[in-house]
């Protein structure tokens, strides 16, 4: 049972995922649920003092004509177990949101940590972790607050500033843009399938996908870690719309920029992480309708149809996966009947 | 009427759990789950209805997140198959 970490029987590592119910970005609390919070606490989210703030992915301040201050905090608890890799997956989660809004200069991080008492020695290996994150962002740790917690989580208070004028939000996509999302998805199944250590059911998850388990594991979280800066200096001045793909998976994020921007969205062509989704049917997660959750997804971005060949040109230059996954459309909701699934191999 | 008790499991363990009990019940037979773990109630109905196990809801009991389902092997069943 997974509260149970007493009984572990693997003495020799210290399981971070045996202390908490919920694991990575599927902790986040429902986007229904956010809503009548916000309405309970008289919260509309609209400040003359900000550029943007409440519903977005981060709050942006305009400090000169020239210098916008965006700032954002993010924090959840292990998707893995290994304390290092958690905390390179905090970090870039993090400081993707910052990124979605384009604002990829000047990136500082206050630690958000807490673990309970048996797990401290994970302290410093998950802080070195965001360091090493943080520094392959040109980012730095510039303090945080650490408490004792019966469930462990990390993450960070990220700041970073932009032009004013460069900022991007989930609230500009317009019908005829073309959507591209920079990481396959998959993160929730690919993980899910490590935790499942019992005899009972090993063999059961083995024999659902023709992949190593340990490799669809790898390449997971070499997308986990990857930062979302490249991807955002990338697309940033093309882009109308962007937003990065996280607990509320790529159908939930989608619903988010339709709705905010007034717009339809029609997804009908799917990255995922090859053995996902055998994964993902075996555990009833959704992957394949873009319903599964997604821990440190990539940027999912609308860009106007002229500026489509100049977003790939500057995706392929800057090394960034990417791949078109659909169109906006004049219509309202999001639509995603039989798409394209194509399995990636990192 | 089988019954099975996923309370305290964490995902993906109540599917694998609910899959296995699934598998021994032959057509028209139901299996009645007990679970406490918010995400795990919409992955079984998906994982359900994906291999033609109708799911009916038994039971939710009140603010708690306890949930019971009631699901029936139809002759569209493919559990084995996968």
């Amino acid at each position: 049972m997974g509260t149970d970490a007493a009984t572990d029987d693997d003495d020799e590592t210290t399981r971070l995922t045996e202390y908490t119910e919920l694991h990575g970005c599927s902790c986040k609390v429902g986007q229904s649920e956010l809503d009548s919070l916000l309405a309970d606490a008289g919260l509309s989210g609209e400040s003359d003092a900000l550029l943007f703030g409440i519903g977005e992915d981060a709050a942006a301040r305009k400090l000169t004509d020239d210098l916008a201050l965006v700032s954002t905090v993010d924090f959840f608890t292990p998707i893995l177990d290994d304390p290092y890799d958690f905390g390179r997956i905090a970090a870039c989660n993090a400081a993707s949101d910052a990124f979605a809004t384009g604002a990829v200069e000047n990136v500082d991080c206050l630690v958000v940590l807490g673990l309970p008492r048996e797990l401290t020695e994970s302290a410093a290996p998950i802080l070195a972790g965001m360091a090493d994150a943080l520094d392959a962002m040109d980012g730095v740790i510039a303090g945080g607050h650490t408490i004792m917690s019966p469930w462990p989580f990390a993450g960070g208070a990220i700041s970073a500033t932009s032009r004013p004028d460069a900022l991007l939000t989930s609230q500009g996509a317009s019908a005829g843009d073309r959507l591209y999302l920079t990481k396959p998805l998959g993160t929730q199944p690919a993980m899910g399938a490590t935790r499942v250590t019992d005899n009972q059911f090993v063999e059961t998850v083995t024999d659902a996908t023709e992949r190593p388990l340990d490799q669809i594991e790898s390449e997971a979280i070499a997308w986990m870690t990857t930062p979302n800066r490249d991807a955002a200096l990338a697309c940033r001045e093309h882009a109308t719309a962007a937003t990065d793909i996280t607990g509320f998976g790529l159908a939930g994020q989608s619903r988010v920029v339709a709705a905010r921007s007034n717009v339809g969205i029609e997804l009908t062509y799917l990255p995922v992480i090859a053995g996902t989704p055998a994964l993902s049917t075996l555990f009833g997660y959704g992957l394949t309708e873009g319903e599964s959750a997604e821990t440190s997804g990539g940027l999912f971005v609308s860009v106007p149809p002229a500026s489509a060949d100049a977003v790939e040109s500057a995706f392929d230059n800057a090394g960034v996966f990417y791949r078109a996954v659909g169109r906006v459309t004049a219509g309202r909701g999001v639509t995603i009947d039989d798409p394209a699934i194509e399995e990636v191999r990192h | 009427m089988a019954r099975v008790d996923v309370r305290g499991e964490i995902c993906p363990r109540p599917a694998l759990i609910v899959r296995q009990a699934l598998s021994d019940l032959d057509t028209g037979e139901t299996l009645v789950v007990r679970g406490d773990y918010p995400p795990a109630e919409e992955n079984l109905r998906r994982m359900c209805t994906t291999h033609g196990i109708d799911v009916t809801t038994a039971e939710t009991a009140g603010e708690s997140d306890e949930f019971e389902l009631e699901l029936r092997v139809t002759e569209m069943a493919s559990l084995s198959e996968a």
